[in-house]
């Protein structure tokens, strides 16, 4: 009987860290953030100033109570709308000003959306989905569908690439939607309640999915008001009434295992 | 332009399996696109194909011949002609000449060495297994190759020898006899044995008897002749083989020409093959001869005419269709929604639902242009025999059936159009939340619709009011209606103003209906410009109807029938009188005899040898000053001022002209059943014709002593040249003692009745002409069908007239229009229910969760229905109405104008009747059966329980 | 109570000396339960004073193994099939601090409450992190399999209680909010957008009584 082998210092394969600023661009900037609904009487602020950037690698999730801001962030973030006043930059690019084509192409290019449910258009196979955005971009069906079912294989979905959206599961939709998210040169995903739907098992799994997407590179918001789907993430911020009112640093495991076990 | 098009790619995958995924509304869609192409389709395949091309005709006319020579008559002198068509004309000036008329040697027009084959033809009365049959004796020698591809044997062989015929099969399908059987012609002591049957490829209803030249035509003339009956009317033609040895070009245009000159026509296939140059045809170069058929300005009236049908037909499919495209738009919102996150722009947006329209309409065009051709080539036979011609080989233009599926493509691209601009507009985040709200309709479009509505009403107001010209009114009621047409969102916003006091469930839909301009517009377009048109329709027929029914003349009493036949002397008179009072519920039968002047078998106003004629002698007191003739063959009229000519008119020498139906003087001769057949009861009348009395219907006829006299001039000639004179025309004059009926009897178009006794005493001719019966009831259509079987079958010439007073022949056109506007109303409203079905769900669920019982969701979509095809007929109604009355007062004044003119001009008129009537049947069928229908149907195919909740994006 | 039941269970699949008792129960609960070796041997020696395990030799290197003995696979099948009681709630320190921070003045109990969440939220991203690793390793290595799926058990235990307390974190602040609007004298004002106040992380994560 040698020692227990549960030794937690050794199975750090992909430690993300906290990238500096200096060293990695943000993929997603959002500065002095703000955004009025309505006006006069009925004026709501969804969003106060609100500044976070998210790196490669990095999943950060959002949490806070109903009307707190948290789709709002999220649809600007995707530039599905606009804010009243403030940036956000995607992957260097200020959307802020942008025009619509111009949005349509970022969507296109370099974001992706995961939404709670029926992410999947039902005409189009799990594979022809993921093929949608590089499609619609212009690149031909065959090299569009390549990159669909390489991406799909890459998160062990290959078996999943001719079905259509009615043929599978929740959870296989929502990992299909993730694969879509990323498919080509994306790395923002910003996934509003992708559980919502989901048993928790399932759920779990495909948080998994996303958290292995953003271990392997990509940069993630996860809009959840599931705390527990919420600790998936590297960093946790908690908004209140349209501003960050907190966040928390996801520590070193290793740190607090040796922690736990020197107390 | 790649990425274009790898982006339509993906568009149209999308809308591909979304047409699969919702079948119902696909097949919905693609019925109503694919269903005119169908038609259109297969119109075009069987015109192509009953098109025969010049070969094709040329067989059927000439066979393997190279000419048929025709002789026109004119006596030899040249003939300018047609090169394709038989008509020709005589070269030269002969307005104040004699027309040229005679027989034509033909023979010298032959070239020298060709083959010469005739064919000739001429009528015969055969007698049949059922009576004798009218029939065309042709006289062509069959089996001759030159002949081949004229007739085509069907059954048997053509004749070899001079006792035997072949018969078309419709000879022999209506003759009663077969291949075996013998006939003869009446009035011919020989019998002929029909040893074979054939058809007439271009004439399958002809009944004809083929036999060999010389054979029948000839025997069955001289016999008839020497009975004294009128000939057989033989023509003759050749066809022609020109001697093969020379290489030569067949029967070239100079060569006809050259016929031309000798008075001969040639029909030559080298010509009809290579048509000259119209320079090259002297009757083309002749002054007033006028291609009218083929102008250019014709052409492009009809091109006009069959573009706006086309059009509108278009028109009203996109309104149909576009509210399908727009539910398929609506319900797949949240896909739409998707593709925007995932980067689609409003291109894109709009690249999938046009994609919808796209794929249904070519979908549509592939199934209707197969269906067009299986049901062509499936109706070819039965349309063969409809027509009575044989088609040509199956004609299939593949550029013609590409424009029709064209056609198909464009208009479901059309009605997807505006679905696909309203989705596309949608913000990605509003179709991705499923955010419901008030569609703002078009602020432009009703302005432009109320301009059209204003500028049209006006152009139609001044064609009313101040022209007389139907294109006018008829141009400003189709603008206007266009106009409402575009103006529907602004109309429907106005009924919504009228739901306050409504209970919940008509209040609830007509709201919705309100609210939901975008998908309610185009249904209650649809609805309005079907029911506009047959209202527009329906009025104008009704109101023409009307004033058909008040110009209606009957000939008879209600319900008598007559029957006469003029010819032959009237030998066949008591057998085909016989065959009425068999076949029909007569009551009482009077004989009526004719008078004749010369042989017995003279015909009415013929001028064959030794025939006359006979008139009335009318007083010349009695004679209308502007009619009177004048010597100098200047207008009597010009005489008098315009107030005296409207002064005379009102004359009664004037205006009891004594008409002349019937026989040529208007006089018969008949007994006092007559006078009761034809419904006059006087007893005096009566007394009169028992006394030898003639009884006159019109005082002009009757002198100042009361006598009448009948001229009987026997010889034309004389008689023509007098009258051209001035002069009174010769012949002896029989005078008769009248009784004159009291004024106002209506004789039905007779001026008299002699008694037979007066005319045998005065020394009249008479022969029979007919018989006139009272019915006990109207005769039923099985009897008159069954009556004119057997009259067909007796051979007479019979004229049989059953007076059933007034037929409306525009009923059944009222009535398949009604329907018509009726199907269009439930398939429009049926589709805007459909699309609001699909957006109150929602509203369905809350209401059953606020504890509407079932039956609600059933009564909602009911009145959503209803409440469309209200909307669409009423306005409709009102659309179509306001035209048909504008129409019928450029009528009436055209008709006053008109009238005042003839009046002015010394002319007779009735003062014109143009009434204006409402088709209140159908506008009642309309506005409330058609409405109240389609919401019983929706209702009935509405479940009351909702289906399981059907999420937005499915 | 549950270390004695835990050893039963060891001793269950085999005899077992002290030390190795140790190694595996902490193998199984991912060293979140840590023991040390008297208390093994003084769990040890009780249970044989009840009768429910006997020493049974020794292994070649001289240490004295234990077994189990027939009364004690019956308390062992007993405690699996008895629910864990719950009459007595755990002491819980949060909850004690919440209720006296009601109504203190110049304490604003949305920043206790916030400061807590991030407290707990962190633990809880601490411990998925910890529980991705070990779903990473029970895909990889089959060999300890029962080990991994025990400490991935406990790991979950102590995610859900946590959330437990988020929600129950999220719930009194909405509680509080709601309160304050209606009687707003009374009531904790709602605290402003104040920036978070950075406590240390604390590794003293509330544990269920051991």
């Amino acid at each position: 009987m040698s020692s227990p082998s549960r030794s937690p210092q050794q199975s750090q394969p992909n430690q993300p860290g906290q990238p500096g600023p200096h060293t990695v661009q943000p993929v997603l900037q959002l500065q002095n953030l703000t955004r009025v609904h309505g006006s006069g009487a009925t004026e709501v602020h969804a969003l106060r100033g609100i500044d976070l950037d998210v790196f490669p690698g990095e999943l950060v999730a959002v949490m806070g109570p109903s009307g707190s801001g948290k789709s709002t962030l999220l649809t600007i973030a995707g530039g599905l709308d606009t804010p009243s006043s403030g940036r956000v930059i995607v992957e260097n690019t200020d959307i802020t000003a942008a025009d619509r084509k111009t949005l349509a192409a970022l969507r296109r290019r370099s974001i992706g959306y995961v939404f709670q449910d029926y992410n999947l258009i039902p005409a189009l196979t799990a594979a022809e989905n993921v093929a949608l955005p590089r499609e619609l971009d212009g690149t031909s069906a065959r090299k569009a569908r390549r990159e669909a079912i390489a991406a799909l294989e890459e998160m062990d979905l290959g078996h999943l690439a001719d079905r259509f959206p009615d043929e599978m599961s929740g959870g296989q939709q929502q990992r299909v939607a993730i694969a879509r998210a990323l498919v080509g040169d994306r790395r923002l995903v910003l996934a509003d309640e992708p559980t919502g739907a989901l048993d928790s098992e399932t759920g779990e799994s495909v948080l998994a999915l996303l958290r292995a997407r953003c271990d392997a590179g990509a940069a993630g918001v996860l809009v959840t008001h599931e705390p527990r789907f919420a600790a998936w993430a590297d960093r946790v911020v908690f908004l209140r009434d349209g501003a960050v009112v907190d966040q928390t640093i996801r520590s070193d495991a290793d740190s607090l295992l040796t922690g736990r076990t020197a107390e | 332009m790649n990425n274009w098009i790898h982006s339509w790619r993906a568009a149209v995958r999308i809308a591909r399996r979304d047409a699969w995924r919702f079948k119902g509304r696909s097949f919905l869609v693609l019925a109503m696109i694919a269903l005119p192409i169908l038609g259109v389709s297969a119109a075009d395949l069987t015109l192509r194909t009953s098109e025969l091309s010049t070969e094709e005709r040329m067989a059927r006319t000439l066979g393997a011949a190279d000419a048929r020579i025709v002789d026109p008559d004119y006596g030899g002198v040249p003939i300018f002609q047609h090169p394709v068509e038989e008509t020709s004309t005589p070269v030269g000036d002969y307005e104040n000449k004699p027309w040229p008329e005679g027989r034509t040697d033909v023979t010298k027009s032959f070239p020298a060495g060709s083959t010469v084959l005739t064919d000739s033809t001429g009528m015969g009365k055969v007698r049949t297994a059922h009576g004798i049959l009218q029939t065309e004796i042709r006289e062509l020698k069959a089996d001759d190759p030159m002949a081949r591809g004229i007739l085509s044997l069907q059954d048997g062989r053509f004749p070899q020898k001079a006792d035997e015929v072949a018969a078309t099969t419709h000879f022999l399908e209506s003759s009663g006899l077969g291949i075996g059987s013998t006939v003869a012609a009446r009035g011919l002591d020989r019998e002929y044995r029909i040893v074979g049957s054939y058809e007439l490829p271009n004439d399958l209803k002809a009944d004809q008897l083929n036999a060999l030249p010389g054979s029948f035509l000839g025997p069955l003339g001289k016999a008839l002749d020497a009975a004294g009956m009128s000939s057989a009317g033989t023509s003759t033609t050749h066809l022609l083989a020109l001697p093969r040895s020379g290489g030569s070009d067949g029967f070239t245009w100079n060569m006809v020409k050259d016929a031309n000159t000798k008075g001969v026509m040639v029909m030559s296939r080298a010509v009809a093959l290579d048509p000259p140059a119209d320079s090259d045809v002297p009757m083309f170069q002749q002054d007033g001869w006028g291609n009218y058929g083929n102008s250019a300005a014709a052409d492009a009236a009809a091109l006009a005419a069959a573009g706006t049908v086309v059009g509108l037909a278009m028109l009203e499919i996109c309104l149909l269709a576009g509210p399908a495209f727009a539910v398929g738009a609506r319900r797949s919102r949240r896909q739409l929604g998707l593709v925007g996150a995932n980067g689609g722009d409003r291109r894109h947006i709009r690249a999938i639902v046009l994609a919808g329209g796209l794929v249904i309409g070519a979908v549509a065009a592939v199934v209707g242009t197969v269906l067009g051709l299986i049901l062509a080539f499936a109706l070819q036979p039965v349309l063969e025999e409809s027509f009575g011609q044989r088609f040509g080989a199956f004609d299939v233009r593949p550029l013609e059936l590409l424009g029709i599926g064209l056609l198909a493509v464009l208009t479901g691209l059309l009605a997807a159009v505006v679905p696909a601009v309203t989705a596309s507009r949608q913000t990605v985040l509003a179709s991705l939340t499923g955010r419901r709200g008030v569609r703002r309709s078009n602020r432009v479009l009703p302005l432009v619709g109320l301009a059209a509505v204003l500028l049209g009403g006006a152009i139609a107001l001044y064609g009313s009011v101040v022209s007389d010209q139907f294109i006018i009114v008829a141009g400003g009621s189709a603008l206007a209606e266009l106009g409402v047409v575009a103006m529907t969102p602004a109309l429907v916003g106005l009924f919504g103003r009228t739901g306050r006091w409504l209970p919940l469930s008509p209040r609830l839909a007509l709201r919705d209906a309100v609210r939901n301009r975008g998908r309610t517009a185009p249904a209650v377009a649809a609805v309005l410009a079907a029911v506009a048109g047959t209202v527009a329709v329906a009025t104008y027929q009704a109101s023409d109807d009307a004033q058909q029914r008040a110009a209606y003349e009957a000939r008879l009493p209600h319900g008598a029938v007559s029957v006469v036949v003029t010819e032959g002397g009237g030998r066949d008179v008591p057998a085909v009188s016989d065959a009425v009072q068999k076949n029909l519920p007569v009551d009482v039968r009077a004989d009526v005899n004719r008078i004749v002047v010369g042989k017995a078998t003279c015909e009415m106003y013929g001028d064959a040898e030794g025939c006359g004629r006979h008139e009335v002698v009318i007083p010349v007191t009695n004679q209308c000053p502007l009619w009177v003739y004048q010597p100098d063959g200047s207008d009597p009229s010009d005489k008098y001022t315009k107030a005296e000519r409207r002064k005379l008119a009102q004359d009664w020498r004037c205006k009891e002209t004594p008409s002349s139906a019937y026989t040529e003087s208007g006089l018969v001769v008949a007994d006092a059943k007559l006078l009761k057949v034809l419904e006059i009861k006087d007893p005096a009348a009566e007394k009169a014709l028992a006394e030898g009395k003639v009884v006159t219907f019109s005082r002009t006829m009757v002198d100042a002593k009361g006598k009448l006299g009948i001229r009987l001039i026997t010889d034309i000639d004389k008689a023509d040249a007098a009258m051209a004179k001035g002069q009174e025309p010769p012949g002896r004059i029989a005078s008769f003692d009248t009784y004159q009926a009291a004024s106002g009897t209506e004789s039905y178009g007779l001026a008299g009745i002699v008694p037979p006794a007066a005319a045998k005493a005065a020394g009249i001719t008479t022969v029979p002409f007919g018989t006139y019966f009272s019915t006990d009831r109207m005769p039923s259509t099985e009897q008159r069908q069954k009556l004119d079987d057997e009259l067909s079958k007796t051979g007479a010439n019979a004229e049989l007239h059953v007076e059933e007073g007034f037929v409306s022949k525009s009923s059944i056109v009222l009535l398949a229009l009604t329907v018509f506007a009726g199907l269009i109303t439930i398939g429009a409203a049926g589709i805007a229910t459909g699309l609001a079905q699909a957006d109150a769900e929602a509203d369905l669920k809350t209401l059953a969760a606020v504890g509407a019982p079932p039956r609600v969701r059933r009564t909602l979509s009911g009145f959503q229905c209803g409440v469309v095809a209200v909307m669409g007929v009423l306005l409709g109604s009102a659309a179509g109405v306001l035209p048909a009355i504008g129409l019928r007062l450029t009528e009436r004044r055209q008709q006053m104008s008109w009238y005042e003119t003839a009046l002015d001009l010394g002319g007779l008129a009735d003062m014109p009747h143009v009434p204006i009537i409402i088709p209140w049947a159908t506008l009642a069928a309309l506005l409330v059966a058609v409405p109240l229908g389609a919401a019983l149907l929706a209702a009935a195919v509405t479940r009351s329980r909702g289906a399981l909740a059907r999420r937005a994006a499915t | 109570m549950s270390i004695r039941h835990g050893l039963l269970a060891l001793l269950e699949r085999g005899p077992r000396y002290g030390s190795q008792l140790r190694t595996e129960f902490e193998s199984r609960t991912g060293s979140t339960w840590p023991l040390n070796v008297g208390q093994v041997y003084t769990t040890l020696s009780r249970l044989e004073r009840d009768g429910l395990v006997e020493q049974d030799g020794e292994d070649g290197a001289g240490h004295a193994l234990y077994t189990i003995t027939e009364a004690g696979r019956a308390e062992l099948k007993l405690w699996f099939e008895k629910p864990v009681d719950r009459t007595s709630p755990a002491r819980d320190e949060l909850a004690i601090k919440l209720a006296m921070a009601v109504g203190a003045p110049g304490v604003d109990i949305r920043d206790v409450i916030q400061s807590q969440r991030r407290h707990t939220v962190k633990a809880m991203q601490d411990y998925t992190r910890l529980k991705a690793q070990a779903l990473t390793a029970l895909e990889s290595g089959a060999e300890r399999e029962r080990d991994d799926v025990a400490w991935l058990l406990v790991l979950e235990q102590l995610i859900f209680q946590t959330e437990a307390e988020a929600r129950w974190l999220d719930h009194c602040e909405a509680r509080l909010i709601r309160l304050s609007a209606t009687a707003p004298r009374d009531g904790a004002p709602p605290a402003p957008a104040t920036p978070p106040r950075r406590a240390e992380p604390g590794r003293a994560v509330s544990r269920p009584g051991a």
